[in-house]
């Protein structure tokens, strides 16, 4: 017998498992297909699936009911406040202003020279081996040394950083409660130093985000030094991981698919638009919470107030209604700016111009200076689940 | 032709201007300049404006037919 709730198919599909490459976009490809909506009960709090294009769309649109008290249909209750994330409404449109000017594609392309400096840096120093794990010596290192300069942070404190942001990001999908908080303590407790230092020497607030956010003022009043720590750190949360992980996912296509990494080789002047099929195909938030605060139907499914939704980020990207043949790496794809890697509606990702920029950046140099290169011969490739990212990707070349 | 931004739509994607620099601009916190607006697309920009309206994620461009929309 199909169990039902409240009139939807009930999955029981547990999506913060560790699975085989590409594990969960079948997971998340066949529920889609099978309904247009699911409960899904492997939480404490069950969660509602809206996973096609047109229907997460719309879900990202009702932020002024769909809010962000529940960030992750999977972990709700996460426990780690992020900023801006957790307001919403003017709260939250007053803190972006502050910070928008910082990610905008004028900023972004003042960090271009920067991000070209340390991709080459990073690069020369894998490529006389003639091997590397791409994740561990170079994915994520390269987000994390751009995030510090940006911060105006020294680069070498990424070693230790590192480890911190890791455990505290484990936090989110249910990690060690004890190790999260510590993880966090060390964090806040490096940006207080940082902070206080910039109050003691301020620098220009138009290039230098901790002195924008010392100075800023909301309805005249300054952020307290504990809402500006929040905020660094949602930054380091945000942009490390994701970046990283979209390397992976980015190199491994290349290292299997020929032609489409010849094609990038060849024409360079393609990457904008590679940058963009690549976030279409492989998304690493491949979701996002609301919880819902109005009782409402939604296209027949009636929420309650309180009701956690799953926007099924992963699920909108690769929907056929969408993107005809969703499977395959098509550049120039029709309506793939639509894609929805970085959400939408006011919470749409502060950082995806800097994103943009930091993936063509690195498919530009690398293939200048490595252009061929292949994944270990043996190697069994697997991914994390709760939010997409390749744990390794050992990639050999010729030298 | 003329193409309209909605200003209540638009959520600074950014994706327009990426695809129409000739026609659209970018403000200094990343939204399109000209949202709230209306303008008149020139014969050769008709090309980047349908590109421009295509790539809005939050379906916030719109273009109108000179003729048929008649102003208030």
């Amino acid at each position: 017998m199909t169990q039902t709730r409240r009139g939807c198919p009930v999955s029981h599909t547990e999506y913060g498992e560790d699975s085989e490459l590409y594990g969960h976009y079948a997971l998340i490809d066949a529920e889609r297909e099978a309904s247009r909506f699911h409960f899904n009960d492997t939480r404490p709090r069950g969660f509602w699936m809206v996973q096609r294009y047109e229907d997460v769309l719309e879900g990202f649109q009702k932020h002024d009911v769909w809010t962000t008290s529940a960030r992750s249909a999977l972990n709700p209750e996460s426990g780690i406040a992020l900023l801006p994330q957790d307001l919403n409404g003017q709260d939250h449109a007053k803190l972006r202003r502050v910070l928008n000017p910082f990610f905008s594609p004028a900023a972004v392309k003042r960090t271009e020279s920067l991000a070209h400096e340390r991709c080459v840096e990073l690069i020369e120093e894998v490529r006389p081996k003639g091997r590397c794990d791409f994740v561990a010596e170079f994915a994520i290192r390269y987000p994390t040394d751009l995030f510090l300069a940006l911060l105006g942070l020294p680069v070498s404190d990424g070693d230790f950083f590192l480890p911190w942001s890791e455990t505290l990001f484990q936090g989110f999908f249910g990690g060690d409660p004890a190790e999260t908080a510590e993880a966090k303590r060390k964090i806040l407790e490096y940006f207080d130093t940082a902070v206080n230092e910039r109050r003691a020497a301020p620098r220009d607030p138009k290039t230098d985000m901790v002195s924008r956010l010392i100075e800023a003022r909301i309805d005249g009043e300054p952020l307290t030094q504990d809402d500006i720590l929040t905020i660094c750190m949602t930054l380091m949360l945000a942009g490390l991981d994701t970046t990283r992980s979209a390397l992976g996912y980015m190199f491994t296509h290349l290292a299997t698919h020929e032609d489409d990494r010849r094609g990038i080789i060849d024409r360079p002047e393609r990457v904008p638009a590679a940058v963009e099929e690549f976030l279409r195909l492989y998304p690493l938030v491949f979701q996002a919470g609301r919880e819902v605060h109005e009782d409402t139907d939604f296209h027949g499914v009636p929420l309650a107030k309180g009701d956690v939704v799953w926007l099924g980020i992963a699920s909108a990207n690769r929907d056929p209604r969408k993107y005809p043949d969703p499977d395959r790496f098509v550049l120039g794809r029709e309506g793939v700016n639509q894609n929805l890697a970085f959400g939408a509606g006011p919470h749409r990702c502060l950082g995806m111009h800097l994103a943009r920029l930091e993936l063509a950046v690195v498919l530009r140099e690398w293939h200048a200076r490595i252009p061929d290169y292949r994944v270990e011969p043996g190697v069994r490739l697997t991914e994390r689940g709760g939010q997409l990212t390749m744990p390794t990707l050992p990639l050999e070349w010729e030298v | 032709m003329r193409l309209s931004i909605d200003a209540d739509r638009c959520m600074g994607h950014g994706r327009c201007y990426s695809m129409a620099e000739g026609l659209l601009s970018d403000d200094e916190e990343g939204f399109v300049a000209e949202r709230g607006r209306v303008i008149e697309v020139p014969a050769e920009l008709l090309a980047d404006a349908r590109e421009a309206a295509a790539a809005c994620p939050e379906g916030a461009i719109a273009l109108l037919d000179s003729a048929s929309a008649a102003d208030a």
